[in-house]
C-alpha cells in the first residue's frame, strides 16, 4: 500500500520476502526502510513527531508507523499506515492489517504510537521531497538508495536534493557518482566540476573529476586535478594518490602506445 | 592477555585481511563513494567501516538464525546502510518486530480489554474506548 502510494507495484509476496522474519512472526523496522530502497524508493524515517506525520499525511503521504498495541512490558507491535486524520473529531485513519479503513480516537493512536518511539517512515519517489525533511536526512537517504544500487533513482533524489540545497556536497558529488555508475560522463564531469567551484577545499571533488577526465582521455586536465585533489590531503588522501599514479600510467601508455615513442618518459606535474 | 585484548587483536586481524578485498569500496577505481563524502565530514575512520561490515555478517546469520535463507539474508543486509547494520548488529532478537502476534494469556488479556477501554491501548477490536 505505502509502495503502490509511491507508484511502485509489489505484490504482497515479494514484500514478504523482502521483510518477513519467521522467527519473529514480524519485521524490523530497518527492514521496512530496507524493502522500500530495493523498491527504488526513497525510505525517509520521521522525526518523533505526531505535528510531522501530520503534515505529510495533510501532504498526501501515506506514513507508515510502528505501534505497540499493547503494553511495554507486553508488546504487541503492529505496522499500519496513517492514511487520514479528522483533527475536529479527534480521530485518526488507519490502513491497518486486513481492515482498509479504521477510524481510532486520536489520543489511543499517540498512546499506541508513543510505545514505538513514534517510529514513522515515508516511501517516496526519488523526484520528490518529504514536507518536513531536513538536509542532511533527506540526503543520507538518498545516499543510501544509491548504495542499494538504485543508481538513477538516487540521481533523481540528489537533483531534487541540490534544487532545495544547491551547496550541498554529499549530494552534488552524489550526482556525480550516480551519473559516473550509468556511464554518463558528460554529467558525471559538470557535477564534480560544479563541486569543485562550489567546495575548492574538498579533495574527494578533484578526485573523482580527475578520474571522470582521465576515463575522456584528457589527461592534462586529469593531471591537474589529481594533483590539487592530492594536495588538498584529508581522509581519502591514499585514495587521490593512487588515482594521479594510475593517471601518469595511462597518460605514458597512450604517449607510448600509438606513436611508439622511443624517448624516456617524463614525468608531468611535480 | 585476558580475553577482552584476544578479542580486539583478533577482530583487528580479520579486519585487515578483509580490508584486502573489502567489496563495500566503491565499484569504480578511481572514484571515491558518496558515502565518504559525509564521512570525511564526521572524521569517520576506515576502522568503523570496516567495523560496519564484520557486522554485516553478524545481521546475516542472525538473520538465517531467524528462518530466512542465505541469499535471501545476503539481499536483505545489503540494502541496509552502515548505521542501520550497526543499530541491530548483536540485538536483532531484541528490536521491535511488527506483526500479528497470536495467543493473549487470560491475564494479559482481562488488563488489556480494561486498558483498552480506557482508550491507552487498542488490542481489541470489539471495545470502544470511553475517550
Amino acid at each position: 500500500m505505502l509502495l503502490n502510494a509511491g507508484s511502485v507495484m509489489a505484490s504482497p509476496q515479494e514484500l514478504t520476502e523482502q521483510v518477513y522474519l519467521p522467527g519473529r512472526e514480524g519485521s524490523l523496522q530497518i527492514e521496512m526502510l530496507a524493502a522500500a530502497r530495493r523498491n527504488g524508493l526513497i525510505a525517509y524515517e520521521l522525526a518523533p513527531e505526531l505535528n510531522d506525520l501530520l503534515i505529510e499525511v495533510a501532504a498526501g503521504s501515506p506514513v507508515l508507523v510502528l505501534q505497540n498495541l499493547a503494553l511495554s512490558w507486553y508488546p504487541r507491535w503492529h505496522y499500519a499506515v496513517v492514511i487520514g486524520y479528522d483533527l475536529e473529531r479527534a480521530e485518526i485513519i488507519l490502513r491497518s492489517g486486513l481492515e482498509r479503513r479504521q477510524v481510532m480516537p486520536l489520543t489511543t493512536f499517540e498512546h499506541t504510537w508513543k510505545r514505538s518511539g513514534y517510529w514513522g517512515m515515508l516511501a517516496m519517489p526519488p523526484g520528490q521531497m518529504p514536507r518536513t525533511a531536513t538536509e542532511s536526512a533527506y540526503v543520507a537517504s538518498a545516499v543510501a538508495l544509491e548504495q542499494a544500487g538504485h543508481a538513477q533513482g538516487a540521481a533523481a533524489a540528489y537533483e531534487t536534493a541540490l534544487l532545495r540545497w544547491p551547496t550541498n556536497l554529499t549530494a552534488r558529488i552524489g550526482l556525480g557518482n550516480a551519473a559516473y555508475a550509468t556511464h554518463d560522463l558528460q554529467r558525471a564531469e559538470n557535477a564534480y566540476r560544479q563541486a569543485t567551484l562550489d567546495h575548492p577545499e574538498s579533495a574527494i571533488a578533484f578526485n573523482n573529476l580527475a578520474q571522470t577526465l582521465a576515463d575522456q582521455q584528457r589527461y592534462a586536465e586529469a593531471l591537474i586535478a589529481a594533483h590539487q585533489a592530492v594536495s588538498l590531503g584529508g581522509a581519502e588522501q591514499a585514495s587521490a594518490r593512487d588515482t594521479l599514479k594510475q593517471i601518469e600510467i595511462q597518460l605514458h601508455a597512450s604517449k607510448l602506445l600509438p606513436e611508439a615513442d622511443t624517448s624516456p618518459p617524463t614525468k608531468i606535474g611535480n | 592477555m585476558n580475553s577482552q585484548f584476544m578479542r580486539i587483536t583478533s577482530r583487528f586481524m580479520i579486519a585487515s585481511v578483509l580490508s584486502l578485498g573489502l567489496p563495500i569500496q566503491s565499484a569504480y577505481a578511481g572514484i571515491v563513494g558518496t558515502d565518504k563524502v559525509a564521512a570525511a565530514a564526521h572524521t569517520q575512520s576506515e576502522r568503523a567501516r570496516i567495523g560496519s561490515y564484520l557486522e554485516r555478517e553478524d545481521v546475516s546469520k542472525a538473520l538465517q538464525a531467524e528462518g530466512i535463507d542465505a541469499d535471501a539474508a545476503k539481499a536483505r543486509v545489503a540494502a541496509m546502510t552502515d548505521e542501520e547494520v550497526l543499530k541491530v548488529a548483536g540485538k536483532l532478537d531484541q528490536v521491535p518486530a511488527g506483526g500479528d502476534v497470536v495467543g493473549v494469556l487470560l491475564t494479559v488479556f482481562i488488563i488489556l480489554l480494561v486498558t483498552d477501554i480506557l482508550g491507552f491501548t487498542s488490542v481489541f477490536p470489539f471495545t470502544h474506548s470511553a475517550r
